[in-house]
């Protein structure tokens, strides 16, 4: 499936491992969705469904986030650098309440609340995995 | 006497964890981050083997129970504890990330609580098999005592459980209140680094430069109140892909908080010529197009 | 042994040669005094359709097996192996920004870089044993914090290494004063992991609600 161009949403990105992995990520499993692998352009969606939506609850932070479910396609731009990157949809995350109102700005400008969470390969195809957080614009 | 109420505790312990293991519906799970899936060679005969184990550890808690004074349930516990400690030696020397699986609802790494309580189901067996009267006559002769005794072994058992860790938090909690966080408050420290990466990254001249920096952070130092960051980068020019060192210059003091919009210096070296490439980047980058000469 | 030859001395000289270049290029300021792209005005722009088969940049997962001279030998978690080459172009991180002498075999790491012809990929970046967990404080001590994550909540050890452990709360600048760390409290811990005791060396601890 090819990546679109319409605006889906904004805001923060941080990363996170899954799948065999290393370290305390060879815990952390194959995600909600069963194919997350830390190695893949995959990312996780805080609504893949109403059991995940209950765990990551972004509309506590005023976030009414759309339902989408496993294997979406959505292409991810560092809002700073532009860098862009597609990615599917492969687990529930991040816990976007637990850290509600937190900003990342570039240039003045800033993206509210951790939103979508990238594996290590696509968050690093966009930004260094040592800054831990990025603002991002998403697409579809 | 301490060793008629062994099968007891005992018993209950290892039925506890044995019927976790059993008929835990997070077993297979849990056996999958265990080192048996690669001492079995696949994860389905890791949850067999997770739950003959459980149904072993049943059985011998049934014995305990049922004829506390016989030598053999105690003898067998006391197989199984060193079997424990035996089995948590080889994969903490030989896969430390896994998981230990002891009693089923327990995730995470192999430790010292692990240890200690397959030493103390050793222990546990040894004066099991040692036990001259049964559990039932001893509350019975001493009610007082057994209780005491009871208690301390429930709170052992509690102290090395992972599954009661919920118990110890609103105490942590306290403590904390009563004699004040240890942890450090950093006060007389320099800026740190991550933090000056930080503002950095937040900045226009990080999304001008944007094009041409390649690499994390490479290297840094600080000079004369100024603090130097420097990257690895590629320019590419009419004479084709050069590598560069692309270094920036801020306030060794400011911070995202200090300075929102701050005053970055950036220069882009050469790496073979070490000689400076004047470019204009906010140009190059496209977030500002050059004014027309007149 | 002159000056011209002692390592320390000739990487000062270096720095501060580099120190003069920096200071004198030029001076970007934030958005207020050039007037910016507006961010919200970029959202509206289109961006091109990409291929998600597409990668600009090769990326590798794995522990490392063997370090023969500048060339990390890594088998992935999937049964792939890569061979890693870094340069002097390469940032290397390990708990914060080192060089190539700290990694040792059976770390992990990610690397970023490019695909040379030969089949190794020429790193631009290289992050090794680094994680980004998503925690819940279970205890405070001196110098570690007690950590639980994942939806079994697996139990991790946080090392708080003088120096370089820093604190975010709430979005606000990274600080060293960890002192505002509470138990119960939410926590994404950026570390690198210690394969020999399956600990975690804190870098950052950011604290939310």
């Amino acid at each position: 499936m090819a990546c679109g161009s319409t605006s889906l949403w904004a805001g923060e990105t941080t990363w996170f491992c899954c799948g065999s992995s290393w370290g305390p990520c060879g815990s952390a499993g194959t995600g909600a969705c069963g194919t997350c692998q830390s190695s893949a352009h995959q990312a996780a969606w805080p609504n893949t469904s109403q059991a995940c939506f209950d765990i990551t609850r972004p509309d506590l932070c005023g976030e009414s986030i759309a339902r989408r479910a496993c294997g979406s396609v959505m292409n991810v731009k560092h809002q700073c650098s532009g860098a862009t990157v597609c990615v599917t949809v492969s687990d529930c995350g991040p816990r976007t309440q637990s850290f509600c109102g937190e900003a990342t700005c570039c240039n003045g400008a800033c993206r509210t609340n951790r939103v979508i969470d990238l594996t290590p390969a696509a968050f690093s195809a966009i930004g260094n995995l040592s800054s831990g957080k990025l603002p991002v614009y998403i697409y579809e | 006497m301490i060793q008629d109420l062994a099968p007891l505790v005992c018993g209950l312990l290892l039925a506890a964890t044995g019927a976790a293991k059993l008929f835990g519906r997070r077993t297979a799970q849990i056996a999958a981050n265990t080192v048996l899936v690669r001492v079995l060679g696949n994860r389905h005969r890791a949850a067999f083997a997770l739950r003959a184990v459980g149904a072993l550890e049943a059985a011998v808690a049934a014995g305990l129970l049922a004829a506390p004074s016989a030598v053999v349930p105690g003898v067998a516990t006391a197989v199984l504890g060193a079997g424990f400690t035996g089995y948590l030696g080889y994969a903490r020397a030989t896969a430390p990330e896994t998981s230990c699986g002891c009693s089923a609802r327990d995730e995470g790494p192999i430790g010292t609580r692990s240890f200690v309580r397959a030493v103390l189901v050793l222990a546990g067996g040894v004066a099991a098999a040692f036990a001259g009267g049964t559990w039932w006559h001893e509350i019975a002769g001493r009610p007082g005592w057994s209780l005491l005794v009871l208690a301390a072994a429930a709170a052992l058992v509690a102290a090395v459980s992972r599954d009661v860790d919920r118990v110890w938090l609103p105490v942590r909690r306290l403590r904390l209140r009563l004699f004040g966080t240890p942890l450090p408050t950093g006060s007389g420290r320099r800026v740190p680094v991550e933090a000056s990466v930080e503002l950095l990254e937040s900045s226009l001249a990080w999304q001008a430069s944007a094009p041409i920096v390649r690499s994390a952070l490479l290297d840094h130092w600080d000079d004369e109140g100024w603090r130097v960051l420097r990257f690895a980068g590629v320019h590419q020019d009419e004479r084709g892909a050069r590598p560069v060192s692309v270094l920036f210059a801020l306030d060794e003091e400011a911070t995202i908080d200090s300075s929102p919009s701050p005053a970055v210096r950036v220069s882009v070296i050469d790496d073979d010529t070490q000689e400076a490439i004047l470019l204009d980047l906010l140009a190059l980058s496209g977030l500002r197009t050059p004014l027309p000469l007149v | 042994m002159t000056d011209r030859h002692d390592p320390a001395r000739r990487g000062f000289d270096r720095r501060r040669f580099l120190t003069t270049a920096a200071l004198g290029g030029a001076t970007i300021v934030g958005a207020s005094a050039l007037g910016g792209l507006d961010a919200d005005a970029a959202f509206a722009a289109p961006i091109p359709s990409l291929d998600p088969a597409i990668a600009k940049s090769a990326f590798a997962e794995g522990r490392i097996t063997a370090i023969k001279g500048s060339v990390l030998e890594v088998a992935g978690s999937y049964g792939d192996r890569h061979l890693i080459q870094l340069t002097n172009a390469t940032s290397i991180w390990k708990l914060r920004t080192t060089t190539a002498d700290a990694i040792r075999t059976g770390d992990g790491l990610y690397a970023r870089g490019v695909d040379m012809p030969d089949g190794t990929i020429a790193a631009d970046a290289v992050w090794v044993n680094i994680v980004n967990l998503f925690c819940t404080v279970r205890g405070i001590a001196k110098d570690r914090l007690h950590l639980t994550h994942g939806s079994a909540d697996h139990e991790v050890v946080g090392r708080i290494v003088p120096e370089t452990t820093t604190a975010s709360y709430l979005g606000g600048a990274l600080t060293p004063d960890l002192s505002r760390v509470r138990i119960g409290q939410s926590a994404q811990v950026l570390g690198a992991w210690r394969p020999e005791d399956d600990t975690v060396d804190i870098a950052r601890v950011t604290v939310g609600h």
